[in-house]
């Protein structure tokens, strides 16, 4: 790495310095090790959170704001981690939340595990590069296995699809803080994802947090719902209840404004001067004489709608909302048909839409406007109520995972069972194919095999349950051939869980799998860090040697 | 003093003389792929093969038939989740956009690309607007409104149904591209733009005018699609001969990605050396050794001190198969022994270590296509043997440094001490 230059003879040798002043460099097999260790302490932060009896963390960040959570994904991108390596970690979270929505959890505790049974094998000074092999290619067999091992749910029938649906989302909220009320969750859940159309997007799935109330006084709405915006005087004299009204979507300022801005009148005389300022308030009336000419009873704005044009409407019966947020109204218009609309000439009816029910209704502490019985219906909105900021947040996290799996059983319907099931399958799958390779790899799959234990092994810690009684039944029930053995939480013990219902979408797994193998080749294979001055980083000084 | 040009040249001959293998068609996959995984195989062990078959797939696809082939033609497009072998190609373009429109699909589109603004004209120098009466007041924005749904009318009776802007997208006129289904999306960087018309065969147009029938563009499919949890806009060409492809690297984590973009770009390269000098070489080291071998032979036969050169030029191509095999856990002393004691024919020139044995073994590179282009170590051997001799030639370095001395007063800091 030094260049090495050679004096004409004389006795100095000159300094070399190859690289800016301060710069931290360090390498070989204590690198990797170190590597290795960081990577352990982010897995011991969080893997009290995996399963149904999972704690949850409660983070305090620099601006002081509290967040409670139990999402993996969520709570590693809190800590801020500024070790390099460590990092890594926090990416696979990441892309397992933006692939799939859950298991963030578990693809950090895999690659951590993944390591540690590495570890020995580096110290004993075995090249990282035939680790790296043996690993992929026992991904590889996993992957394969859980292709083989998959159940497919028949699409065409609804009911049963409805059913699994239920049953995936029923597991991913069984560790989150909604777990007891997990049956009408799912219910909801399922509902709101099947009434999207097929793209499946998920920003038409709206979610409104209203403090006060309890978390089963959660509503679904099938149609669009968002707060009151500011309204000004007027406002109170319009109804608040419409049955099958038009609804006209703008993107237009209702007020009394110039034209052009940088326009200029040059008049002769004040009879002109009058003319002129009744063409602008003219202007204006005729705007909303072509609205109220359209039919439309309700009339919605991305930009302010003024108190004149808010009188206007109140004489004429119709409901109008300016300050509509962008995607309410995006909403809205996938809900009720139409466009949204950026001048009131020519206003067809097809550019309009129309529902059957709108209302204006007080939820909690905040006046909502819902829209009901959509015809086109392709979004709806979950209200969440609840008692503090905190809960309310950590059930939108555990709804969004909840729902990003329904989406993704949605679109591949093969489902494994859960509750470490799977893991115990692939692990003793891959333990008898491990035997049938010969040379230093047979040992490195066999680590592979036995890291996957760490899954159903979190998962009875975390319960306060013996890790090493119901691990060796699980193996042996395993090896009898009962691949779909996993934990059973309620009965401290061993049971089917396929038939248990505790299922999740195999591409969860596959994904977790993939990340975890990734992230650890990654890091294995990194032998040297070198850490330019420039950042700000204050390495602990205890880093190096850990 | 240095390595005097002979020895390079004799060196570059007896390379010319090892070539083993001729790509005769640089547009057969099969042929080119065997370089490419050699290139990727050094970047990224584990996915040499499925990504080698990427890339060839994707260079196949943009393969000119006269003119050189470009690199720049091959774009990669990062998107976070699934892993590596999740990646694809295709041919056409991606980018991670939305679209501005109500229209996310249009099938054969025709599309009209603008490098301005999508919006109102504005002047560029400051004007104006003189309003004589009231009668101009009230109709001054409902003939704007015409004149821009004229404009866009006349787009859409040119059979436009699809509008890629470089600059903003006004509301007024996104509502009048929705009423009449004209899809409109939108790119950020001026290159993405000029990448889009060449792989479309548009012609960008500085204002907002209906552009010729030549101008226009074609697609096959203009469509929002969401990989993982990002949303791309996919523009499809199916036709055969297409400018561009793209390869759509997945991934774990954005390092990895990185990674693999930069293995793709070497692996590119390694096509486009390909296409401009088709001899290739064994690779796995066998090269370097018969290399070794014969320069060391071509030592004894010369007179001279210059005997003792040559003979450790050539001693220096072992450090190749002693660095690789050190990299890969064998013993760099049995590994050189092996390998020296399979040259001893001179048709034995193909045999290069096999990394994938335990014990030192040797393999045949024709038969397992390890192969390595020739231009790439033509140019290697040069370029280092040019930086070997310049660091070579010198005898004194004189560096500047702070001098030593008392320190000059705070305030008065002489320019010249900085």
């Amino acid at each position: 790495m030094a260049a090495k230059m050679m004096g004409p003879g004389m006795g100095m040798q000159p300094r070399i310095i190859l690289l800016k002043e301060g710069t931290d460099t360090s390498q070989g097999v204590p690198q990797i090790i170190s590597n290795i260790n960081a990577c352990q302490m982010v897995v011991e932060a969080i893997r009290t959170t995996l399963g149904p009896r999972g704690m949850d963390k409660l983070i305090v960040d620099s601006k002081e704001k509290v967040t409670i959570s139990n999402d993996g994904a969520t709570i590693l991108s809190l800590l801020q981690i500024v070790h390099p390596a460590a990092k890594t970690l926090v990416d696979i979270a990441r892309s397992q939340d933006a692939e799939v929505g859950d298991g963030t959890t578990t693809v950090t505790m895999l690659a951590g595990e993944f390591m540690k049974q590495a570890k020995p094998y580096i110290e004993d000074g075995i090249n990282p590069q035939v680790i790296i092999r043996s690993y992929r290619k026992a991904t590889a067999f996993a992957l394969k296995k859980i292709a083989e091992l998959q159940v497919t749910v028949k699409k065409d029938d609804p009911v049963e699809q409805r059913d699994l649906l239920k049953k995936c989302a029923a597991t991913s909220m069984c560790s989150k803080l909604i777990a007891f009320n997990k049956d009408y969750f799912s219910e909801m859940v399922v509902d709101a994802v099947m009434c999207l159309d097929t793209y499946l997007p998920l920003n038409m799935i709206g979610i409104k947090k209203v403090t006060g109330g309890s978390l089963t006084d959660t509503q679904l709405v099938k149609g669009v719902a968002f707060k009151k915006t500011f309204s000004y005087a007027g406002f109170e004299m319009q109804p608040k209840t419409y049955k099958s009204p038009k609804v006209l979507c703008l993107n237009i300022e209702l007020e009394l404004k110039a034209e052009r801005d940088n326009a200029e009148c040059r008049i002769d005389n004040v009879k002109d001067y009058q003319e002129i300022v009744d063409v602008e308030w003219n202007i204006l009336y005729e705007k909303l004489e072509k609205m109220v000419q359209s039919g439309a009873k309700i009339i919605l704005s991305k930009l302010p709608i003024g108190d004149v044009a808010t009188q206007y409407f109140a004489d004429r019966d119709i409901f109008c909302a300016g300050r509509v947020a962008q995607e309410d109204l995006n909403r809205t218009v996938k809900a009720c048909g139409g466009t949204i609309l950026a001048t009131v000439n020519n206003v067809r009816e097809a550019d309009m839409g129309e529902c059957e029910l709108f209302e204006e209704i007080q939820i909690g502490n905040e006046r909502y406007n819902k829209f009901t019985g959509c015809p086109k219906a392709k979004t709806c909105t979950l209200i969440l109520r609840g008692g503090a900021e905190q809960f309310i947040d950590e059930t939108e996290r555990s709804l969004h995972d909840a729902i990003m799996i329904v989406r993704r059983a949605m679109k591949n319907d093969s489902v494994v069972a859960g509750g470490g099931a799977i893991e115990m399958e692939l692990s003793k799958e891959l333990k008898s194919y491990a035997k049938t390779i010969h040379g230093k790899e047979q040992l490195l799959i066999t680590a592979y095999a036995k890291a996957l234990e760490i899954i159903p092994r979190q998962l009875c810690d975390n319960a306060g349950f013996d890790a090493t009684v119901i691990l060796n039944k699980l193996r042996q029930k395993h090896a009898q051939g009962e691949k779909w053995m996993g934990m059973d939480i309620t009965s401290e013990d061993v049971a089917d869980n396929f038939a248990a219902c505790v299922w999740e979408p195999s591409i969860v797994k596959k994904n977790a799998l993939t990340a975890a193998c990734e992230a650890c080749c990654t890091i294995l294979s990194i032998d040297e860090t070198v850490k330019n001055p420039n950042s700000n980083y204050k390495a602990p000084s205890a880093m190096p040697g850990m | 003093s240095g390595i005097n040009a002979e020895y390079v040249e004799k060196c570059l001959e007896i390379l010319e003389s090892l070539v083993c293998y001729t790509v005769k068609d640089v547009k057969c996959p099969d042929e080119v792929s065997p370089v490419v995984k050699t290139s990727v195989c050094s970047k990224q062990d584990g996915y040499e093969d499925f990504l080698a078959g990427l890339i060839t797939d994707a260079c196949m696809k943009v393969m000119p038939v006269q003119r050189t082939f470009n690199v720049d033609s091959v774009r990669t497009c990062k998107i976070l989740g699934a892993g590596v072998l999740s990646s694809t190609c295709f041919r056409g373009m991606v980018f991670r956009r939305n679209v501005e429109s109500d229209i996310t699909c249009v099938k054969d589109a025709k599309i009209a690309v603008f490098s301005c603004p999508f919006d109102i004209g504005t002047t560029e120098t400051k004007g104006t607007i003189l309003i004589k009466n009231a009668e101009e007041l009230k109709n001054f924005s409902v003939d704007e409104e015409k004149l821009i749904e004229n404009q866009i009318k006349d787009l859409a009776d040119a059979g436009i149904n699809c509008v890629v802007s470089g600059g903003k997208v006004g509301d007024m006129v996104l509502h009048f591209a929705n009423k009449f289904n004209i899809m409109v999306v939108r790119l950020m960087s001026k290159w993405d733009l000029r990448r889009v018309c060449k792989s479309i065969g548009a012609t960008a147009q500085p204002n907002l005018v209906v552009p010729t029938p030549e101008e226009i563009g074609f697609c096959s499919k203009v469509e929002l699609d969401e990989v993982g949890d990002t949303t791309v806009v996919v523009f499809r060409q199916e036709r055969d001969e297409t400018a561009m492809s793209t390869i759509v690297i997945r991934g774990s984590t954005d390092n990895i990605m990185d990674d693999i973009e930069r293995a793709i770009d070497d692996g590119v390269n390694s096509v486009k050396i390909v296409t401009r000098d088709q001899r290739c070489l064994p690779g796995a080291c066998a090269t370097e050794i018969e290399l070794a071998k014969q320069l060391m032979q071509y030592g004894e036969q010369t007179a001279g001190m210059e005997q003792y050169a040559i003979k450790k030029f050539a001693e220096a191509f072992e450090v190749f198969p002693k660095v690789l095999a050190e990299n890969t856990g064998l013993k760099a002393n049995e590994v050189l022994a092996k390998m020296y004691n399979a040259h001893q024919g001179p048709e034995d020139i193909n045999y290069g270590l096999n990394l994938e044995a335990d014990t030192p073994e040797v393999m045949d590179c024709m038969e397992r296509r390890v192969l390595d282009p020739f231009l790439t170590k033509h140019w290697g051997i040069k370029f280092a043997v040019n930086a070997a001799n310049t660091v070579l030639v010198v005898d004194q370095i004189i560096m500047a440094k702070q001098a030593g001395g008392p320190k000059p007063r705070k305030g008065q800091a002489d320019p010249d001490d900085e």
